[in-house]
């Protein structure tokens, strides 16, 4: 007598060649997880990176996310599977096993595999911890090796991880076994979702319907920043039903609508892909639609976080166009210049006189608009001998250097405006010709930049004297010819300047972007990884089982004379829509995604999201040729 | 359309043996067959179970190799065939139908029975004529746009029926494909294809156990332990009188349980 324990432990050996692949997925999410809540309750790690830099917050929120995405792995791989061994539960039934025996037997099965997954990943976790320490200090940009301890909290929570898995897939197969009759079991394969044509008017309203949210989403992405949290919500919302819709109803619409015409004489190499495709529209449509969610979310996440990093120097440049800036301190300017001279350190320094008033810059939308505030009027020429690129205005206008400038919205409607001066009662105004993204002195110069020619300047000066909080500002600028140098001349500015004043040099903050988004990029880039790897399994699992069901279909188109090649064309076809739609959809969602968010960056995102995204779908497509391999043996198999 | 006067030679088999097995463990299936099949016939095998009748109809359809042996169809010896030119031989030469159908679940009557010429270089005018013709003939022309598990037994095997005759093939294999069909199916399916058989002079090899099925061919081939043991031509006899011609081979035979009409 077996009991029911050994059956599972039987079944289990046999089904290996289909689980093998799922239990790799879920060692692997389960390590990575592992690693992360190691990482997030390590001391040595976090001692290592900057104060400012969030680091186990970054971490816990991608944990959340893991679960999540573990969460709904585990559920799609586990559908899929119940899906293709319906037979064999009816089949327990039939011989007369209790309902419950069957859910139990399943149960035991599906524990004994993620006990497994969990030892495996409790084991290799350390290890690839070591890696990943090594490959996030070599992003941060930091020396040292740290050894990762174990850490039994991370273990702990590990170990919560794999039970909630085993809730969620019990229910599902509790389900599973006690709502489905024996019928539905037994047909599960053989039985189309859908064979009744798609009710015209209604398929042809949500099937646009479908496509018009997805474009209302597309067109929120232009102007998100404005009502951030309403718009963004919206975006997502229209976007997520939109796509249920195209694979629900656009595109079985349209492939309806092909066969219609076809009328029978559909030719093998469709009859391979999209008839398939339409025999399970329902379960098709969940999880095409899943994948592309997934996708596109990978892919902007992995494209932001990569946009942030490619262009820590670029945006720390914006704020801090100067590597060194000493404000009205001459006396500390000097005795820096002198210290980077004993270090053989050699520099340009360069010397800015500006002038600060207060004024008004209105704003024509807004005509009670009177905020008054600190101007800080740079002359154009002092600078250009700076070497700094920037234009020669016209007498009597200004250009506003603001590298915050698109946080702070409106951008194109606000310029351009005028400035009030307000001397000894009478009101000067000048023009404020536009507005650029970027600072002509760091950050730390006190009031609002504006570029004027030095004879406008001078002017300002004259007429705005004697008026409170009129200033002459005294710049020393430095730039450092060898960028190695850095570091050292940093720490003697660190030594120079006075403690209770907040300055900012270009190395520090440079470093610190870079950790920061160091993190960002490497949580990223392994929770991107993880979501690849589950939704290319997930395809890989359901190809899989379809080239099963499919077996006999080739058996007898063998004899109906095809060969393997033939049959291939069409299996081809097939994986080419069932991996390149979701692609290509999700891709463009994230294009969209990735403009909506783009006002977070100022610098150009286009080349490292392309580099992000071209990484993706190289990955992607890997697991497109698996399936595509394992399809050909199904086919060589059947056929000889 | 009296093509059985002509005698033209269609398939021909010389001495086919068929082994299974390795070397000390072999199983000798088929030990010299000889079989003669002229254009327009329809040819039954029965034989009682391991007599080696599907051996011989998957050898004779290319489905499987002979050991030893030639077998020629159309005047073209099929074991010289490659892969690929065999599978072009079947695309455009044979015809099949089989006890469970095998229809492809996924596309309509009417995409099934189109599907075997939908590599061959037929116009969509003429494919549309010759499906035309064959449902009418197997009554299935309501059912074009339905898929297979809507269809009874015996529409399924009428389909697969169509499915096997739409590119016009020299000759039709057809095992057992009463085998899962109720009397009254099996019989309006033996009706169908005996018409087709008559009418087109379509050339039809078919294995079966039953001899209902087989009291419709105009020859029927009784293999025992791997060997022609008698053959039985219909000549002009009823149906009837030739049902209780092959039972008394059968009875002699030995094996395969027997019912009566």
């Amino acid at each position: 007598m077996l009991t029911v324990f050994e059956l599972a432990l039987r079944s289990m050996r046999q089904n290996m060649k289909h689980y093998y692949l799922y239990f790799f997925a879920l060692t692997f999410s389960m390590s990575l997880y592992f690693v992360f809540t190691s990482l997030q309750h390590d001391q040595a790690v976090q001692n290592m990176t900057h104060p400012s830099v969030d680091f186990s917050g970054g971490l816990q929120i991608a944990g959340v996310m893991l679960i999540v995405i573990i969460g709904i792995f585990t559920l799609s791989a586990n559908g899929i599977f119940l899906r293709r061994r319906s037979r064999e539960i009816g089949l327990f039934q039939l011989i007369g096993l209790s309902k419950g025996w069957v859910a139990r037997y399943l149960m035991i099965e599906n524990i004994l595999i993620g006990l497994g997954a969990l030892l495996a990943a409790i084991i290799c976790g350390p290890i690839i911890s070591r890696m990943f320490v090594l490959i996030l200090l070599n992003l941060l940009d930091l020396e040292g090796i740290v050894g990762i301890s174990f850490s039994v909290t991370a273990a702990f929570k590990t170990v919560m991880v794999y039970f909630l898995i085993n809730v969620i897939t019990s229910i599902q197969m509790i389900q599973k076994v006690y709502r489905s009759t024996l019928l539905d079991l037994f047909q599960a394969d053989k039985r189309p979702d859908l064979t009744k044509p798609p009710k015209a008017v209604a398929s042809a309203i949500f099937a646009l319907l479908g496509l018009a949210l997805i474009g209302y989403g597309y067109e929120l992405s232009g102007h998100i920043n404005k009502q951030l949290f309403v718009n963004a919500l919206l975006m997502l919302g229209s976007i997520v039903a939109g796509t249920y819709l195209l694979f629900r109803v656009t595109i079985r619409w349209c492939f309806y609508l092909f066969r219609k015409r076809k009328d029978g004489h559909l030719g093998l190499t469709n009859s391979l892909s999209m008839a398939p495709l339409m025999h399970h529209t329902k379960a098709n449509a969940n999880s095409l639609t899943l994948i592309t969610l997934l996708s596109a979310m990978t892919i902007t996440m992995i494209s932001m976080a990569y946009s942030f990093y490619y262009s820590v120097e670029q945006e720390t440049r914006r704020d801090l166009p100067y590597d060194f800036m000493f404000e009205n301190e001459q006396q500390e300017a000097l005795s820096f210049q002198s210290e980077l001279e004993e270090e053989g350190i050699d520099v340009k320094h360069h010397v800015v006189e500006a002038v600060l008033t207060q004024g008004v810059i209105l704003d024509p939308n807004d005509e009670s608009y009177k905020f008054e505030e600190s101007l800080l009027w740079l002359p154009a020429e002092q600078l250009k001998q700076t070497g700094a690129d920037v234009d020669m205005p016209p007498d009597g206008e200004a250009i506003l250097y603001n590298a915050g400038a698109s946080l702070s919205g409106d951008l194109d409607k606000r310029y351009p405006t005028e400035i009030e001066l307000e001397q000894h009662g009478q009101t000067i105004k000048y023009t404020l010709r536009t507005v650029m993204e970027r600072n002509i002195m760091n950050l730390d110069a006190s009031g609002t930049q504006l570029l004027v020619s030095e004879a406008t300047m001078d002017k300002i000066a004259e007429q705005m004297a004697g008026t409170p909080d009129y200033q002459k500002i005294h710049f020393d600028t430095y730039q450092v010819r060898d960028k190695e140098e850095l570091a050292i001349a940093s720490a003697l500015y660190a030594k120079s300047v006075s403690l209770d004043r907040l300055t900012e040099d270009f190395y520090s903050q440079y470093k610190e972007v870079l950790q920061m988004t160091g993190m960002l990029i490497f949580i990223a880039a392994f929770l991107g990884l993880v979501f690849l790897i589950s939704t290319g399994s997930i395809l890989y699992f359901k190809q899989m089982t379809e080239a099963e069901q499919e077996k006999q279909s080739f058996k007898t188109l063998r004899q109906l004379g095809f060969d393997v090649n033939m049959i291939m064309k069409g299996i081809i076809r097939k994986q080419a829509i069932v991996f390149l739609l979701p692609l290509s959809i999700g891709l463009l969602h994230s294009i969209f995604a990735i403009k909506a968010s783009s006002f977070m960056i100022r610098s150009d995102t286009m080349i490292p999201a392309s580099i992000a995204m071209s990484i993706y779908t190289v990955i992607y497509f890997v697991f497109a040729l698996f399936t595509i391999g394992y399809y050909r043996n199904i086919v060589k198999n059947a056929i000889s | 359309m009296d093509q059985l006067n002509i005698e033209e030679t269609v398939l021909q088999a010389r001495n086919v043996h068929k082994t299974y097995g390795t070397k000390g463990n072999t199983q000798h299936v088929l030990k010299g067959i000889d079989l003669r099949v002229t254009r327009g016939e329809f040819v039954g095998i029965m034989g009682p179970s391991g007599s080696g009748k599907t051996t011989l109809l998957n050898v004779l359809a290319t489905i499987d190799h002979q050991t030893d042996g030639t077998i020629l169809i159309d005047d073209e010896d099929i074991s010289k065939l490659s892969n690929s030119a065999l599978s072009a031989f079947r695309r455009n030469k044979l015809g099949f139908i089989f006890q469970d159908y095998n229809l492809l679940d996924t596309l309509t009557v009417k995409e099934n029975i189109l599907l075997p010429i939908s590599l061959s270089k037929m116009s969509k005018k003429k494919a549309e004529s010759e499906f035309t013709a064959l449902a009418d003939v197997f009554d299935i022309k309501v059912l074009a746009h339905k898929y297979p598990h809507e269809l009874s037994g015996g529409q399924k095997q009428r389909t697969a029926a169509g499915r096997a005759l739409i590119h016009q093939p020299s000759i039709m294999f057809a095992d057992e494909p009463t085998g899962a069909l109720d009397s009254k199916s099996a019989s309006s399916l033996l009706d169908v294809l005996e018409k087709v058989n008559q009418q087109r002079g379509v050339t039809v090899v078919m294995v079966t156990h039953d001899p209902v099925a087989s009291s419709y061919c105009s020859r029927v081939v009784f293999l025992r332990d791997g060997k022609i043991y008698s053959e039985l031509y219909r000549g002009d006899k009823t149906r009837h009188a030739f049902f209780n011609e092959i039972l008394d081979v059968q009875a002699v035979l030995g094996g395969d349980h027997v019912d009566r009409i």
